[in-house]
């Protein structure tokens, strides 16, 4: 199971708003767009009652995003305006082409007049209103100008409207340049076209206050999101550095530069820019000091605990402890219980990178329930949950514990929570083998509209349990065979989360680990073998399992057996009980393979106990096949079909093909060698049903491509047949094994003695 | 043309023709004067002055005035006339059309000069906090496209080669500029304004060791200049002193270079005396008076820094270096709003005087403004990311914010940034120690030690934190250490910490059995008011054992003993690789 949570605890700023700054004051000031939006409310005021309901409402719903939303070319903003109402948007320009083209003085009798609509007993605006307020701030930020830039918001003001006209009279333009004159501007601006032209991408423009916030605030949620929408590492930091150019204390754009680096993972600009960040924040803060929030001593706290955040994410984890510290002493000085609670969950986190312990955990869920911080809650719950699981407590519990946080995310509309907490039980479906479980879980979550979408418009749907859901969709088809499915999901994968971005480690070891099993189902041991390496660099226990397992192909034997053994104690170790179990089944191979069937008894007694005490139901059935096809060699059949009836059902319901095949072998051997001892009546049926057992462990078999394995079940189907005196479906079965036979090299290990 | 006859006879490095030198820097200083070149000329002439005066047959000819200038001189004795009153723009139209170097030189420069003095009037009043880092010098383009024009036809002289380098600097094309200021010092080496440039843009030794500069007496200048810059001062200080042999021992210039240097290296009594030289010479002098009042500063030499401070206001009270001084003086007298204010004066004066910001942080610390004094020393970074000193400061008011951790950050910037500066390694060492990671701070204190400790307490404190650790073999050597460094030194400055080392030290030869050093180190002790009682109580102890085991005694081999005389010449220059502290330097 991935950790889910861990990259969650990020962000700050953008999630569940522990960082909240508006480094910018509320201070308007008067721009050009600014005036045309004051133009068209005065027109709007004059038009009055000619206008009818329709446009009237359609105009009031235009308003409101052009009064908070950024600056915009006047073009877009006509074209916007002539949607609702084409006949105001004539008049719109107009006035602007008389202020524009007229005098200074047209500008100032314009916004003398401004005022007007306040006064009156009747007035057209009311004070308090969205309007009236923004007209009375743009009344007063204009005002306040001093006289040359009055004079050079004027000239500003020319400058937006001749860009409009000139991009309608772009034709007319091209016609004149015939003038010596104008010949010799262009030459000159060809002449520096080339050394030029970096630069003039490099300032793209500056963007005004508005659209950079909107920039900033658009990126950032894209970087949470959908990763792939953003802007590439490089341009966005080009992007950044440029904004900073134009103004260093735009604090945020620290904030964001800081989430860039990190995409790359360079942890020297990624500190370098959180901490500039936070010694910006901390200035405003202590300007805010009067809005009673204690100043900048918050950001302190949140600062060293960001930078906690980050020394994890690099896997600094003695840094990031110190940091730890630090934060939690100073969120202690100044009872700050709020930061505290995710200092403590920070704690665990890095508390679980030493050692396993969940009171801090339990803690943290209680306290940060009593502070009421649900996110944090139901984060810890689902930490919890995740921990319980892998020290195999109740399921039920389990379950019933993610359904109650269910119903805090849904209380909360706590989106990406539901989203993990969907993606964690596909997980735990999978950790304890009910595949079909899984899959309909998985396909939940991909089904599902995310909450997000209906608030943003932005799809979520680049988070990490996406990834996760994704990837356990990839293997859940691969393992029932569906590899053009798979490799389609992969490609997908691919593409949603490109190589270098924070979760592509994840599909990158499914990949493997899915062709992993391809290759050695095919028998092709070296490709395996050059896979394992790279399966080590991303998971290092699933790589050295993987090296035994084809150690163990290859019939080295005891270099197999010491790997093993090695990593039975580092996973005992380190509890990580999935893997001991699969460790244990491996050596018992070991064992049966080198016909010790009576040492590899007690080992997979102790498999059996400890899946079912982590009640890994699949891992327990596969046990029981093992112990089965052990009894089976050791001369109680009977025995072994007893224990076969108890794996079958879960094995058919929600195992892998080759393991269904494998079963059904099982049993139609079983059933072959305890027919030994019946009436030659029952028999015959016995050795009936067994063909008809192998007929199905072969379209198992021939599902997944085993070419080994079909080759052994049509071996011994000739045999049965052979036994029955059905010499045609003999003959035919031969002939198949012959082919297969002539195809495949003989491996090492008797026919019969093999199980899998 | 003049300028080849005077590049001709400029060649050559060495300087035995002072003759020769005096005539080119005369000559050069008249020719920037011509040009409205003040700084340029000023340095010629400062120079010059500091050589033998020229007997009247050898003094240059005035310059010999070819067609062009003939042509243009009426146009260009007008402008230059307004360019002098600062009229750039009226200089400018008067100028066009002019071919002469002189006057062509006059014209894009009043230009360039306009549009600066337009984009400084601008910021005063934009129209938003986002527009005001948009201003920009609306001519630069303008002017680029004529220079480059005008350099690729090869027409540009020494003088507008410098030009189209400043405006290239300006437009932030930091590579092309450095191409073209090197050119400018080939064609024209005599103009001090070019080198500087050219030192402004190189940030390393390396980039240094890259550049083909034109072989001439001037380079040595600029080397010594460029030295100083990148903190190189024991090269530096060794060009300035050849350039004194080499007969400069008058000039000014080279003095004050020198006292900026030691300055540098916190060679403080040295850079003082030399600072008193130098105001001897030149009374009326206010550059370099702000590193004066600094070093003024640290030595709290109240009397001296209030004379400063009232002479040159007198002198100017409205430049950056007075402001500067009279801000130094005020915080040594403990009125930091005061001083504050006159830091904020000196930035409205020159709001790229870096080292006000940060002076300034350090006020608001002592008001205990820390989160502005945050913001002067993020501004003086901006200004100069390489400012340790804003580093340390910011270090510093995180670690008065109590977060340790947090500030180790700022500290090794600091100590990224001079290596060899044992106050950082000192606060780095503390943070560690704070945070419990004794090893490292081990590390920082002994590297402090190693490059020559200014304030004496790494040693005191590598012992103590040994003395935690129980190593006490190490304490002990390092308490010896520590008390051969302050005697070394002759001062005789009560030091607190010295009682401490000689209690440790009886102690610890108590413990070893070596009767003698210890009764010794007890009997220092009982010098002290601190650790009287003890020394006398370790005294009868002594006598007590000694009288019992007189022949145990003599034959236990002393563990170690006494080097005989420390490495004290631990000097700051040597150039050292910052430390590496843990796996970990972001």
């Amino acid at each position: 199971m991935a950790s889910v949570h861990e990259s969650l605890y990020f962000n700050p700023m953008l999630t569940n708003g522990v960082v909240h700054a508006n480094v910018f004051g509320v201070r308007d000031w008067v721009t050009p767009h600014k005036m045309a939006l004051l133009v068209l409310l005065s027109e709007l005021g004059r038009a009055g009652a000619q206008l009818g309901l329709l446009e009237r409402r359609r105009l009031n719903r235009l308003l409101l995003p052009l009064l908070q939303g950024p600056d915009m070319a006047l073009s877009r903003l006509r074209k916007a305006i002539e949607e609702c109402c084409p006949h105001l948007a004539g008049s719109v320009h107009i006035r602007l082409k008389l202020m524009a083209e007229g005098e200074l003085k047209d500008m100032e009798q314009f916004f003398d007049d401004l005022s007007d609509s306040f006064s009156g007993t009747e007035p057209e605006v009311h004070k308090t209103s969205v309007v009236g307020l923004f007209l009375r701030h743009m009344i007063l930020a204009y005002n306040k100008l001093s006289f040359s830039q009055v004079y050079k918001l004027y000239t500003a003001l020319q400058q937006y409207f001749q860009k409009d006209e000139k991009k309608d009279g772009a034709d007319e333009n091209e016609m004149e340049l015939t003038n010596p004159e104008e010949l010799d501007g262009k030459m000159e601006k060809e002449e520096l076209a080339g050394p030029l032209r970096e630069e003039e991408i490099a300032c793209s423009g500056p963007l005004s206050q508005k659209q950079a916030e909107y920039f900033l605030s658009q990126q950032a949620s894209l970087l949470k999101n959908d990763e792939t929408k953003a802007l590439a590492p490089a341009s966005l930091q080009k992007e950044l550095n440029n904004l900073l150019k134009f103004n260093p204390d735009f604090a945020e754009a620290h904030y964001l530069s800081y989430l860039n680096s990190l995409r790359v993972q360079d942890v020297f600009s990624s500190t370098h820019s959180l901490l500039h960040y936070f010694d910006r924040l901390i200035l405003t803060g202590a300007e805010s000091k009067s809005n009673g929030d204690e100043g900048y001593g918050r950001s302190l706290r949140y600062a060293a605990l960001n930078l906690a955040a980050l020394h994890c994410r690099f896997g600094h984890y003695q840094q990031a402890e110190l940091a730890l510290q630090e934060a939690i002493r100073i969120a202690q000085e100044s009872n700050d219980h709020v930061c505290l609670q995710h200092c403590l969950s920070w704690l665990y986190i890095l508390e679980q990178k030493i050692f396993d312990s969940c009171v801090l955990l339990e803690h943290s869920v209680n306290k940060s329930l009593h502070f009421g911080l649900p996110y944090l809650a139901s984060l810890g719950i689902q930490s919890l949950v995740q921990q319980r699981a892998f020290a195999g407590k109740a399921a039920n519990k389990l379950m019933d514990a993610l359904k109650d946080s269910d119903l805090l995310h849904w209380k909360h509309s706590l989106s990406e929570l539901i989203d993990i907490s969907i993606a964690q039980k596909t997980a735990i479906w999978r950790l304890y083998g009910r595949s079909t479980m899984a899959l309909q879980q998985a396909q939940t979550l991909l089904s599902m509209n995310s909450l997000e979408a209906v608030n943003v418009g932005v799809q979520q749907n680049n988070t990490e349990s996406f990834a996760v859901v994704l990837c356990h969709l990839a293997e859940l088809h691969a393992e029932q065979g569906y590899f053009a499915a798979a490799s389609e999901i992969l490609k997908h994968l691919k593409e949603r989360f490109p190589p270098n971005s924070q979760h592509a480690q994840l599909w990158m070891l499914f990949d493997q680990k899915i062709q992993f099993e391809r290759a050695m189902n095919d028998g092709r041991y070296h490709v395996a073998d050059s896979l394992v390496a790279g399966i080590t660099a991303l998971n290092s226990i699933e790589g050295v399992y993987r090296k035994a397992i084809v150690l163990k192909a290859q019939n080295q034997m005891s270099e197999a057996h010491k790997l093993l053994q090695k990593l039975l104690i580092h996973c005992q170790k380190i509890k990580n009980t999935e893997m001991v179990i699969r460790v244990l089944l491996c050596i018992a191979e070991l064992y049966w393979r080198s016909s010790c069937h009576t040492i590899a008894l007690p080992v997979l007694l102790q498999a059996l106990a400890l899946a079912r005490e982590y009640s890994l139901q699949y891992l327990a059935s596969e046990t029981v096949l093992n112990l089965a096809f052990s009894q089976l060699i050791l001369g109680i059949p009977e025995q072994a079909l007893n224990i076969l009836h108890m794996a079958i059902e879960p094995v058919l319901a929600h195992g892998a093909v080759l393991d269904k095949g494998c079963a059904m072998f099982l049993v139609a051997k079983c059933q072959v060698a305890s027919a030994a001892s019946y009436t030659p009546q029952k028999k015959i049926e016995a050795l009936e049903s067994a063909i008809l057992n192998l007929n199905e462990a072969k379209t198992y078999f021939a599902k997944v491509d085993c070419k080994e394995q079909l080759r052994d079940v049509l071996y011994f189907q000739a045999r049965l047949f052979h036994t029955l005196g059905r010499t045609q479906e003999r003959n035919k079965c031969a002939m198949l094994f012959r082919q297969l036979h002539q195809e495949l090299p003989a491996h090492g290990v008797p026919l019969i003695n093999a199980f899998k | 043309m003049a300028a080849a006859a005077m590049v001709a006879a400029a060649g050559g490095g060495d300087f035995s023709d002072l003759r020769e030198i005096k005539k080119q820097l005369l000559s050069v200083a008249e020719r920037s004067r011509e040009r409205g070149l003040q700084h340029s000329g000023k340095w010629a002439a400062e120079l010059a002055f500091a050589l033998e005066p020229l007997p009247l047959s050898e003094l240059p000819p005035p310059p010999v005035l070819t067609e062009e200038d003939a042509r243009d001189l009426d146009a260009y004795t007008l402008a230059k006339s307004y360019f002098d009153l600062k009229e750039y723009d009226r200089a400018a139209y008067f100028l066009q059309g002019c071919k002469s170097q002189k006057a062509y030189f006059l014209y894009m420069y009043s230009r360039y000069l306009s549009g600066e003095k337009k984009k400084d009037d601008e910021t005063v009043d934009s129209l938003g906090p986002l527009e005001k880092g948009q201003v920009k010098n609306e001519a630069l383009r303008e002017l680029r496209v004529e220079l480059s024009k005008k350099h690729k036809a090869q027409e540009l002289d020494g003088f507008g080669l410098y030009l189209y380098g400043v405006v290239l600097r300006k437009l932030d094309l930091v590579k092309e500029a450095i191409d073209v200021f090197v050119e400018a010092a080939h064609v024209l080496p005599l103009h001090w304004g070019a080198w500087l440039e050219l030192c402004n843009l190189i940030t390393d030794k390396e980039m240094l060791k890259f550049l083909s500069l034109p072989d001439t007496w001037m380079k040595e200048f600029f080397l010594a200049h460029i030295y100083t810059e990148l903190q190189l001062i024991e090269e530096a200080l060794q060009k300035y002193q050849s350039l004194i042999d080499a007969g400069f021992s008058k000039s000014t210039y080279i003095i004050s270079q020198i006292a900026v240097a030691y300055h540098n290296i916190r060679d403080i009594d040295k850079a003082l005396s030399i600072f008193n030289e130098l105001r001897k010479q030149d009374p009326y002098r206010i550059e370099n008076m702000d590193t004066f009042s600094n070093l003024l500063y640290v030595r709290s030499m109240k009397p001296e820094l209030s004379y400063l401070a009232h002479n040159l206001c007198e002198i100017d009270k409205y430049r950056v270096e007075t402001c500067c001084v009279i801000g130094n003086y005020y915080s040594l007298r403990s009125q930091h709003e005061k001083a504050a204010l006159y830091f904020q004066r000196a930035l409205k004066l020159n709001p790229r005087y870096l080292g006000a910001w940060t002076l300034m942080g350090h006020e608001y610390m002592e008001m205990k403004n820390t989160s502005a004094a945050i913001q002067a020393y993020r501004h003086a970074i901006e200004v100069n990311k390489r400012d340790y000193r804003a580093w340390y400061g910011l270090g510093q008011t995180y670690e008065i914010l109590k977060m340790p951790f947090y500030c180790l950050y700022y500290y090794r910037r600091a100590h990224q940034l001079r290596p060899n500066d044992s106050r950082m390694l000192v606060a780095l060492g503390e943070c560690y120690e704070k945070l419990n990671q004794l090893v490292e701070a081990k590390k920082c204190y002994w590297r402090a030690y190693a490059v020559g400790d200014v304030e004496k307490m790494a040693l005191v404190k590598l012992a103590k934190l040994h003395e935690q650790l129980n190593e006490s073999e190490q304490a002990a050597q390092c308490y010896i250490k520590y008390i051969q460094d302050i005697y070394s030194c002759g001062e005789v400055v009560e030091h607190l910490e010295v009682s401490t080392a000689f209690r440790y030290l009886a102690q610890y030869y108590f413990k070893c059995k070596l009767w003698d050093e210890a009764s010794a180190c007890a009997q220092k002790c009982c010098a002290f008011n601190d650790t009287r009682e003890e020394g006398k109580a370790l005294l009868r102890q002594i006598l007590q054992l000694r009288s019992q085991g007189e022949t145990s005694s003599t034959d236990v081999a002393a563990p170690f003993f006494l080097p005989a005389s420390l490495s004290a010449n631990n000097t700051p220059t040597r150039r050292v690789s910052p430390l590496n502290l843990s796996s970990v330097t972001p």
